[in-house]
Protein backbone atom coordinates (compact mmCIF):
# COMPACT_ATOMS: atom_id res chain seq x y z
CA UNK A 1 0.00 0.00 0.00
CA UNK A 2 1.26 3.84 -0.76
CA UNK A 3 1.64 6.09 1.66
CA UNK A 4 -1.10 8.88 1.65
CA UNK A 5 1.35 11.99 0.10
CA UNK A 6 2.41 9.94 -2.70
CA UNK A 7 -1.11 8.72 -3.69
CA UNK A 8 -2.34 11.72 -4.22
CA UNK A 9 0.76 13.04 -6.04
CA UNK A 10 -0.43 10.32 -8.76
CA UNK A 11 -3.99 11.88 -8.68
CA UNK A 12 -2.53 15.06 -9.27
CA UNK A 13 -0.21 14.22 -11.96
CA UNK A 14 -3.19 11.67 -13.39
CA UNK A 15 -1.25 8.85 -13.21
CA UNK A 16 -3.33 6.76 -10.74
CA UNK A 17 -4.11 2.95 -11.90
CA UNK A 18 -7.00 1.42 -10.70
CA UNK A 19 -5.52 -0.33 -8.05
CA UNK A 20 -3.87 2.81 -6.95
CA UNK A 21 -7.39 4.48 -7.53
CA UNK A 22 -9.18 2.25 -5.42
CA UNK A 23 -6.69 2.84 -2.22
CA UNK A 24 -7.10 6.59 -3.04
CA UNK A 25 -10.84 6.62 -2.66
CA UNK A 26 -10.73 5.00 0.40
CA UNK A 27 -8.24 8.12 1.85
CA UNK A 28 -10.30 10.05 4.64
CA UNK A 29 -9.62 13.21 2.85
CA UNK A 30 -10.97 11.74 -0.83
CA UNK A 31 -13.97 13.72 -0.50
CA UNK A 32 -12.74 16.76 0.47
CA UNK A 33 -9.73 16.80 -2.18
CA UNK A 34 -13.19 15.78 -4.92
CA UNK A 35 -14.70 19.27 -3.61
CA UNK A 36 -12.06 20.69 -3.96
CA UNK A 37 -11.04 20.22 -7.27
CA UNK A 38 -14.31 20.48 -9.00
CA UNK A 39 -14.45 23.73 -7.08
CA UNK A 40 -11.07 24.81 -8.54
CA UNK A 41 -12.71 24.23 -11.89
CA UNK A 42 -14.86 27.60 -11.42
CA UNK A 43 -11.49 29.25 -11.73
CA UNK A 44 -10.52 28.24 -15.10
CA UNK A 45 -8.77 30.97 -17.11
CA UNK A 46 -10.85 33.21 -19.73
CA UNK A 47 -11.23 30.54 -22.86
CA UNK A 48 -8.58 31.09 -25.28
CA UNK A 49 -9.47 31.12 -29.03
CA UNK A 50 -5.56 30.36 -29.97
CA UNK A 51 -6.38 30.52 -33.77
CA UNK A 52 -8.39 33.92 -33.67
CA UNK A 53 -5.52 35.58 -31.22
CA UNK A 54 -3.15 34.32 -34.29
CA UNK A 55 -4.74 36.18 -36.25
CA UNK A 56 -4.47 39.35 -34.49
CA UNK A 57 -1.06 39.25 -34.43
CA UNK A 58 -0.50 38.52 -37.83
CA UNK A 59 -2.24 41.39 -38.49
CA UNK A 60 -0.39 43.91 -36.01
CA UNK A 61 2.88 42.24 -37.01
CA UNK A 62 1.95 43.54 -41.01
CA UNK A 63 0.98 46.99 -39.74
CA UNK A 64 4.16 46.84 -37.78
CA UNK A 65 6.28 46.02 -40.88
CA UNK A 66 5.43 49.73 -41.53
CA UNK A 67 6.72 50.93 -38.65
CA UNK A 68 9.77 48.06 -38.74
CA UNK A 69 10.74 50.31 -42.20
CA UNK A 70 10.37 53.32 -40.44
CA UNK A 71 12.60 51.95 -37.76
CA UNK A 72 15.71 52.88 -39.72
CA UNK A 73 14.38 56.44 -40.66
CA UNK A 74 14.70 57.40 -36.99
CA UNK A 75 18.58 58.24 -38.00
CA UNK A 76 17.09 60.01 -40.76
CA UNK A 77 14.98 61.66 -38.30
CA UNK A 78 18.40 62.09 -35.77
CA UNK A 79 20.46 63.83 -38.86
CA UNK A 80 16.97 65.98 -39.47
CA UNK A 81 17.13 66.99 -36.10
CA UNK A 82 20.29 68.18 -36.38
CA UNK A 83 19.51 70.05 -39.41
CA UNK A 84 16.81 71.78 -37.73
CA UNK A 85 18.93 72.86 -35.33
CA UNK A 86 21.87 74.17 -37.22
CA UNK A 87 19.40 75.87 -39.26
CA UNK A 88 17.47 77.62 -36.54
CA UNK A 89 20.95 78.82 -35.21
CA UNK A 90 21.61 80.24 -38.65
CA UNK A 91 18.06 81.42 -39.00
CA UNK A 92 18.24 83.13 -35.61
CA UNK A 93 21.86 84.82 -36.17
CA UNK A 94 21.14 86.20 -39.69
CA UNK A 95 17.88 87.25 -37.67
CA UNK A 96 20.16 89.32 -35.09
CA UNK A 97 20.57 92.99 -36.51
CA UNK A 98 23.74 94.28 -38.03
CA UNK A 99 25.03 97.12 -36.58
CA UNK A 100 28.37 99.09 -37.53
CA UNK A 101 29.45 101.93 -35.13
CA UNK A 102 32.35 104.70 -36.13
CA UNK A 103 34.21 106.30 -33.07
CA UNK A 104 35.95 109.57 -33.01
CA UNK A 105 37.70 110.81 -36.23
CA UNK A 106 36.84 107.62 -37.79
CA UNK A 107 34.46 107.28 -40.80
CA UNK A 108 33.50 103.99 -42.44
CA UNK A 109 32.14 102.57 -45.45
CA UNK A 110 29.28 100.38 -45.29
CA UNK A 111 28.27 98.03 -48.22
CA UNK A 112 24.04 96.56 -47.70
CA UNK A 113 22.73 93.80 -48.94
CA UNK A 114 21.95 95.26 -51.97
CA UNK A 115 24.08 97.35 -54.26
CA UNK A 116 23.20 100.35 -51.50
CA UNK A 117 26.06 101.81 -49.91
CA UNK A 118 26.91 103.94 -46.52
CA UNK A 119 29.30 106.10 -45.47
CA UNK A 120 29.58 106.55 -41.88
CA UNK A 121 30.70 109.36 -40.44
CA UNK A 122 32.84 109.85 -37.08
CA UNK A 123 31.03 108.92 -34.25
CA UNK A 124 28.12 107.25 -35.49
CA UNK A 125 25.90 104.27 -35.31
CA UNK A 126 24.24 102.26 -37.89
CA UNK A 127 21.82 99.11 -37.60
CA UNK A 128 20.39 97.44 -39.91
CA UNK A 129 18.63 93.80 -40.73
CA UNK A 130 19.99 91.45 -43.07
CA UNK A 131 17.52 89.27 -42.96
CA UNK A 132 14.71 91.88 -43.25
CA UNK A 133 16.49 93.19 -46.18
CA UNK A 134 14.27 92.39 -49.43
CA UNK A 135 10.68 92.81 -47.15
CA UNK A 136 12.09 96.34 -45.71
CA UNK A 137 15.10 98.34 -46.45
CA UNK A 138 15.66 99.84 -42.70
CA UNK A 139 18.10 101.22 -41.16
CA UNK A 140 18.38 103.03 -38.04
CA UNK A 141 21.21 106.04 -38.15
CA UNK A 142 22.36 107.81 -35.00
CA UNK A 143 24.60 110.17 -36.38
CA UNK A 144 26.03 111.30 -39.95
CA UNK A 145 25.54 109.19 -42.93
CA UNK A 146 25.84 109.35 -46.64
CA UNK A 147 24.07 107.06 -48.28
CA UNK A 148 23.54 105.87 -52.04
CA UNK A 149 20.77 103.84 -52.90
CA UNK A 150 20.10 101.34 -55.53
CA UNK A 151 16.60 100.84 -56.82
CA UNK A 152 14.67 98.80 -55.16
CA UNK A 153 11.35 98.77 -52.42
CA UNK A 154 11.47 102.04 -50.32
CA UNK A 155 14.14 102.55 -48.15
CA UNK A 156 14.14 103.68 -44.82
CA UNK A 157 16.62 105.77 -42.47
CA UNK A 158 15.17 105.78 -38.64
CA UNK A 159 16.67 108.57 -36.36
CA UNK A 160 15.43 109.82 -33.15
CA UNK A 161 14.17 113.15 -34.89
CA UNK A 162 12.32 111.54 -37.88
CA UNK A 163 12.67 109.25 -40.59
CA UNK A 164 13.53 109.86 -43.68
CA UNK A 165 12.43 107.57 -46.84
CA UNK A 166 13.84 107.51 -49.79
CA UNK A 167 12.45 106.94 -53.23
CA UNK A 168 16.49 107.96 -55.48
CA UNK A 169 19.20 107.60 -54.53
CA UNK A 170 21.89 109.78 -53.52
CA UNK A 171 21.39 111.81 -50.04
CA UNK A 172 22.74 112.82 -46.22
CA UNK A 173 21.15 112.63 -43.06
CA UNK A 174 23.14 114.36 -39.82
CA UNK A 175 21.34 113.58 -36.77
CA UNK A 176 23.22 115.50 -34.08
CA UNK A 177 22.22 116.59 -30.83
CA UNK A 178 19.10 119.21 -31.56
CA UNK A 179 20.02 118.71 -35.14
CA UNK A 180 18.82 117.02 -37.69
CA UNK A 181 19.98 117.66 -41.66
CA UNK A 182 18.48 115.80 -44.56
CA UNK A 183 20.51 116.74 -47.60
CA UNK A 184 19.18 115.09 -51.12
CA UNK A 185 21.71 115.08 -54.14
CA UNK A 186 19.86 112.91 -56.35
CA UNK A 187 16.99 111.34 -56.97
CA UNK A 188 13.64 112.43 -54.48
CA UNK A 189 14.26 111.70 -50.93
CA UNK A 190 11.07 112.42 -48.14
CA UNK A 191 11.43 113.32 -45.23
CA UNK A 192 8.53 112.51 -42.19
CA UNK A 193 9.32 115.17 -38.64
CA UNK A 194 6.78 114.96 -36.49
CA UNK A 195 4.61 113.37 -38.89
CA UNK A 196 4.98 115.63 -41.49
CA UNK A 197 6.38 114.37 -44.20
CA UNK A 198 8.57 116.75 -46.60
CA UNK A 199 9.91 115.63 -50.31
CA UNK A 200 13.27 116.69 -51.36
CA UNK A 201 14.89 117.17 -54.54
CA UNK A 202 18.09 117.13 -55.52
CA UNK A 203 20.10 120.14 -54.15
CA UNK A 204 16.99 120.34 -51.49
CA UNK A 205 17.75 120.16 -47.29
CA UNK A 206 15.95 119.86 -44.25
CA UNK A 207 17.16 121.34 -41.29
CA UNK A 208 15.87 121.61 -37.83
CA UNK A 209 17.79 122.78 -35.38
CA UNK A 210 16.43 123.02 -31.36
CA UNK A 211 13.28 122.35 -32.90
CA UNK A 212 13.17 124.95 -35.35
CA UNK A 213 13.15 124.37 -38.98
CA UNK A 214 15.56 126.31 -41.01
CA UNK A 215 15.36 127.97 -44.38
CA UNK A 216 18.55 127.17 -46.78
CA UNK A 217 19.86 127.72 -49.92
CA UNK A 218 19.93 124.86 -53.10
CA UNK A 219 22.71 122.74 -52.45
CA UNK A 220 25.00 122.28 -55.69
CA UNK A 221 27.51 120.07 -54.62
CA UNK A 222 27.46 116.42 -55.99
CA UNK A 223 28.28 114.43 -52.37
CA UNK A 224 28.25 116.01 -48.86
CA UNK A 225 31.74 117.76 -48.28
CA UNK A 226 32.32 115.41 -45.23
CA UNK A 227 33.02 112.89 -47.86
CA UNK A 228 36.19 114.95 -48.74
CA UNK A 229 37.34 115.14 -46.11
CA UNK A 230 35.73 118.55 -45.12
CA UNK A 231 33.19 120.16 -43.01
CA UNK A 232 31.04 122.84 -44.67
CA UNK A 233 28.44 124.93 -42.85
CA UNK A 234 26.50 127.68 -44.07
CA UNK A 235 24.84 129.73 -41.90
CA UNK A 236 25.20 127.13 -38.91
CA UNK A 237 25.01 127.87 -34.86
CA UNK A 238 28.82 128.10 -33.57
CA UNK A 239 28.02 125.10 -31.52
CA UNK A 240 27.09 122.82 -33.85
CA UNK A 241 30.96 123.81 -35.91
CA UNK A 242 32.24 123.33 -32.10
CA UNK A 243 30.68 120.00 -31.69
CA UNK A 244 31.40 118.52 -35.52
CA UNK A 245 35.10 119.34 -34.78
CA UNK A 246 35.11 117.78 -31.29
CA UNK A 247 33.59 114.72 -33.21
CA UNK A 248 36.18 114.90 -36.06
CA UNK A 249 39.52 115.64 -33.94
CA UNK A 250 38.42 113.48 -31.13
CA UNK A 251 39.44 116.98 -28.17
CA UNK A 252 37.27 119.14 -26.15
CA UNK A 253 36.34 122.84 -26.55
CA UNK A 254 35.96 125.79 -23.86
CA UNK A 255 34.39 128.59 -25.18
CA UNK A 256 35.22 131.85 -23.09
CA UNK A 257 32.80 134.89 -23.30
CA UNK A 258 31.72 133.31 -26.90
CA UNK A 259 28.08 133.68 -28.02
CA UNK A 260 27.52 129.56 -29.47
CA UNK A 261 24.67 130.57 -31.19
CA UNK A 262 26.03 133.41 -33.70
CA UNK A 263 25.84 131.83 -37.03
CA UNK A 264 28.97 130.17 -39.15
CA UNK A 265 29.80 129.96 -42.80
CA UNK A 266 32.96 128.42 -43.74
CA UNK A 267 34.31 124.52 -43.11
CA UNK A 268 37.16 123.12 -42.06
CA UNK A 269 39.40 120.19 -42.96
CA UNK A 270 39.80 116.78 -41.25
CA UNK A 271 42.80 116.66 -42.01
CA UNK A 272 45.11 119.37 -39.97
CA UNK A 273 43.81 120.18 -36.84
CA UNK A 274 45.87 123.72 -37.10
CA UNK A 275 44.56 124.83 -40.07
CA UNK A 276 41.26 124.02 -39.51
CA UNK A 277 41.30 125.69 -35.96
CA UNK A 278 42.07 128.43 -38.11
CA UNK A 279 39.77 128.19 -40.26
CA UNK A 280 37.12 128.22 -37.82
CA UNK A 281 38.48 131.15 -35.19
CA UNK A 282 39.44 133.62 -37.92
CA UNK A 283 36.38 134.61 -39.31
CA UNK A 284 34.87 134.93 -36.31
CA UNK A 285 37.91 136.82 -34.98
CA UNK A 286 38.41 134.44 -31.77
CA UNK A 287 41.75 132.90 -30.64
CA UNK A 288 42.65 129.81 -29.71
CA UNK A 289 45.45 127.75 -27.37
CA UNK A 290 45.40 124.41 -26.95
CA UNK A 291 46.50 122.55 -23.96
CA UNK A 292 46.51 118.47 -24.72
CA UNK A 293 42.69 117.37 -25.68
CA UNK A 294 41.57 120.60 -24.74
CA UNK A 295 41.16 123.71 -26.62
CA UNK A 296 40.07 127.09 -25.39
CA UNK A 297 38.29 129.41 -27.74
CA UNK A 298 38.66 133.46 -26.57
CA UNK A 299 37.84 136.43 -28.38
CA UNK A 300 40.90 138.29 -29.81
CA UNK B 1 14.68 15.36 -34.00
CA UNK B 2 17.41 17.14 -32.36
CA UNK B 3 19.22 19.26 -35.36
CA UNK B 4 17.93 22.73 -35.57
CA UNK B 5 16.10 22.57 -38.98
CA UNK B 6 15.55 26.24 -39.18
CA UNK B 7 17.55 28.61 -37.36
CA UNK B 8 15.37 31.53 -36.80
CA UNK B 9 11.49 31.61 -36.71
CA UNK B 10 11.53 34.71 -39.65
CA UNK B 11 8.71 32.55 -42.06
CA UNK B 12 5.14 32.85 -41.24
CA UNK B 13 4.19 29.27 -41.09
CA UNK B 14 7.35 28.85 -38.93
CA UNK B 15 6.45 31.68 -36.44
CA UNK B 16 2.35 30.65 -36.30
CA UNK B 17 3.04 26.76 -35.54
CA UNK B 18 5.26 28.62 -32.42
CA UNK B 19 1.90 30.70 -31.67
CA UNK B 20 -0.08 27.62 -31.88
CA UNK B 21 1.84 26.00 -29.41
CA UNK B 22 2.52 28.34 -26.65
CA UNK B 23 -0.08 30.98 -26.51
CA UNK B 24 -2.77 29.60 -24.92
CA UNK B 25 -0.09 27.93 -22.06
CA UNK B 26 1.47 31.39 -21.96
CA UNK B 27 -1.89 33.30 -21.41
CA UNK B 28 -2.83 30.89 -18.81
CA UNK B 29 0.44 30.97 -17.40
CA UNK B 30 0.04 34.70 -17.03
CA UNK B 31 -3.74 34.30 -16.11
CA UNK B 32 -2.85 32.36 -13.00
CA UNK B 33 -0.01 34.69 -12.08
CA UNK B 34 -1.29 37.86 -12.51
CA UNK B 35 -5.41 37.91 -12.73
CA UNK B 36 -7.16 39.08 -15.83
CA UNK B 37 -6.75 42.97 -14.58
CA UNK B 38 -3.97 43.09 -16.93
CA UNK B 39 -4.87 41.75 -20.22
CA UNK B 40 -3.15 38.72 -20.39
CA UNK B 41 -4.32 38.43 -24.25
CA UNK B 42 -2.79 41.62 -25.08
CA UNK B 43 0.26 40.84 -23.06
CA UNK B 44 0.93 37.35 -25.44
CA UNK B 45 -0.11 39.42 -28.45
CA UNK B 46 2.47 41.85 -26.95
CA UNK B 47 5.39 39.10 -26.70
CA UNK B 48 4.62 37.50 -29.96
CA UNK B 49 4.92 40.48 -31.86
CA UNK B 50 8.53 41.17 -30.46
CA UNK B 51 9.21 37.93 -30.95
CA UNK B 52 8.55 38.45 -34.76
CA UNK B 53 10.69 41.55 -34.59
CA UNK B 54 13.29 39.70 -33.18
CA UNK B 55 12.68 36.90 -35.14
CA UNK B 56 15.97 36.79 -36.71
CA UNK B 57 17.81 36.41 -33.30
CA UNK B 58 15.68 34.00 -32.11
CA UNK B 59 16.23 29.96 -32.68
CA UNK B 60 13.15 28.07 -32.73
CA UNK B 61 14.27 26.27 -29.35
CA UNK B 62 14.54 29.63 -27.37
CA UNK B 63 11.17 31.10 -29.25
CA UNK B 64 9.09 29.73 -25.72
CA UNK B 65 11.45 30.89 -22.98
CA UNK B 66 11.83 34.10 -24.90
CA UNK B 67 7.88 34.46 -24.80
CA UNK B 68 7.66 33.77 -21.57
CA UNK B 69 9.81 36.24 -20.49
CA UNK B 70 8.92 38.89 -22.17
CA UNK B 71 5.65 38.68 -21.27
CA UNK B 72 6.32 38.22 -18.03
CA UNK B 73 8.32 41.06 -17.86
CA UNK B 74 5.75 43.44 -19.44
CA UNK B 75 3.33 42.05 -16.90
CA UNK B 76 5.80 43.13 -14.72
CA UNK B 77 6.17 47.12 -15.97
CA UNK B 78 2.52 47.21 -15.32
CA UNK B 79 1.77 45.59 -12.02
CA UNK B 80 1.52 47.24 -9.30
CA UNK B 81 2.00 44.43 -7.13
CA UNK B 82 -1.73 44.18 -5.70
CA UNK B 83 -2.69 40.67 -4.41
CA UNK B 84 -3.92 38.63 -7.35
CA UNK B 85 -7.81 37.80 -6.97
CA UNK B 86 -8.85 35.32 -9.77
CA UNK B 87 -12.31 35.52 -10.78
CA UNK B 88 -15.24 32.96 -10.25
CA UNK B 89 -17.26 31.81 -13.22
CA UNK B 90 -21.01 31.26 -12.49
CA UNK B 91 -20.83 28.59 -14.16
CA UNK B 92 -22.90 25.68 -12.78
CA UNK B 93 -21.41 21.95 -12.29
CA UNK B 94 -23.66 20.43 -14.22
CA UNK B 95 -23.03 16.95 -12.32
CA UNK B 96 -24.90 18.77 -9.03
CA UNK B 97 -28.70 18.84 -9.70
CA UNK B 98 -30.26 18.96 -6.04
CA UNK B 99 -29.60 22.52 -5.88
CA UNK B 100 -31.54 23.83 -2.62
CA UNK B 101 -30.80 27.60 -1.60
CA UNK B 102 -29.01 25.92 1.26
CA UNK B 103 -26.66 23.89 -0.59
CA UNK B 104 -26.13 26.83 -2.94
CA UNK B 105 -25.34 29.06 0.01
CA UNK B 106 -22.63 26.38 1.06
CA UNK B 107 -21.30 26.67 -2.42
CA UNK B 108 -20.84 30.19 -2.37
CA UNK B 109 -19.30 30.15 1.05
CA UNK B 110 -16.62 27.55 -0.51
CA UNK B 111 -15.95 29.34 -3.34
CA UNK B 112 -15.39 32.55 -1.40
CA UNK B 113 -12.98 31.20 0.96
CA UNK B 114 -11.10 29.10 -2.19
CA UNK B 115 -10.64 32.38 -3.75
CA UNK B 116 -9.11 33.99 -0.92
CA UNK B 117 -6.93 30.73 -0.20
CA UNK B 118 -5.92 31.02 -3.78
CA UNK B 119 -5.28 34.72 -3.26
CA UNK B 120 -2.83 33.39 -0.53
CA UNK B 121 -0.36 31.42 -2.78
CA UNK B 122 2.67 32.11 -3.89
CA UNK B 123 2.10 33.17 -7.62
CA UNK B 124 5.10 30.32 -8.63
CA UNK B 125 2.83 28.01 -6.43
CA UNK B 126 -0.75 29.14 -7.92
CA UNK B 127 0.64 29.10 -11.80
CA UNK B 128 1.45 25.74 -11.36
CA UNK B 129 -1.01 24.40 -9.28
CA UNK B 130 -3.80 25.63 -11.23
CA UNK B 131 -2.24 24.79 -14.87
CA UNK B 132 -2.28 21.09 -12.98
CA UNK B 133 -5.96 21.24 -11.80
CA UNK B 134 -7.63 23.49 -14.58
CA UNK B 135 -5.49 22.89 -17.24
CA UNK B 136 -5.06 19.12 -16.73
CA UNK B 137 -1.38 19.26 -17.37
CA UNK B 138 1.27 16.51 -16.02
CA UNK B 139 3.86 17.73 -14.08
CA UNK B 140 6.00 17.17 -16.89
CA UNK B 141 4.62 19.21 -19.34
CA UNK B 142 4.36 22.10 -16.79
CA UNK B 143 8.44 21.46 -15.75
CA UNK B 144 8.91 21.87 -19.78
CA UNK B 145 6.78 25.20 -19.48
CA UNK B 146 8.72 26.63 -16.90
CA UNK B 147 12.07 25.28 -17.34
CA UNK B 148 12.27 23.75 -13.84
CA UNK B 149 12.55 20.35 -12.98
CA UNK B 150 9.65 17.89 -12.56
CA UNK B 151 10.97 17.54 -8.81
CA UNK B 152 10.23 21.35 -8.33
CA UNK B 153 6.78 21.48 -9.69
CA UNK B 154 5.36 18.59 -7.95
CA UNK B 155 6.84 20.52 -4.91
CA UNK B 156 5.17 23.99 -5.76
CA UNK B 157 1.44 21.75 -6.68
CA UNK B 158 1.93 19.78 -3.47
CA UNK B 159 2.58 22.68 -1.43
CA UNK B 160 -0.26 24.84 -2.79
CA UNK B 161 -2.45 21.68 -2.25
CA UNK B 162 -1.56 21.62 1.34
CA UNK B 163 -1.69 25.14 1.65
CA UNK B 164 -5.61 25.68 0.17
CA UNK B 165 -6.74 22.99 1.92
CA UNK B 166 -5.58 24.07 5.67
CA UNK B 167 -6.67 27.87 5.21
CA UNK B 168 -10.28 26.33 4.13
CA UNK B 169 -10.53 24.33 7.07
CA UNK B 170 -9.48 27.20 9.00
CA UNK B 171 -11.23 30.25 7.29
Amino acid sequence: MMDREKLILKWLNNDLNDQELQAFKTLEDYDDLERLNNNLQSFKADDYDSSSELEKVLSSIKTKKTQITRHWIKPFMRVAAILAICLSVYYYSTMVDTTYITDVAQKTIIQLPDASSVSLNAKSTLVFNKKDWKKERDVTLEGEAFFKVSKGSTFNVITESGTVTVYGTEFNVKQRDNYFEVICYEGLVGVTHNDHETKLKPGDSFLIIDGKLIAKEKENRSTPSWLNNESQFKSIPFKAVVSEFERQYGVNFTLMGIDSTQLFTGSFSHDNIDIALQSITLPLHLTYSKENNTIILKRE
Amino acid sequence: MTKQLHDNICKEHLFSSIFNKYSKDLHDFLYYKFGDRLNPKDKVQEAFVKLWQNCAKVRPDKAKSFVFTTANNLMLNEVAHQKVVLKHQQTKPKMYTNENPEFLMQEQEYNDKLQRALSNLTEPQRVAFLMNRVEGKRFKEIAELLDISTKAVEKRIYGALDKLRKEIKEL
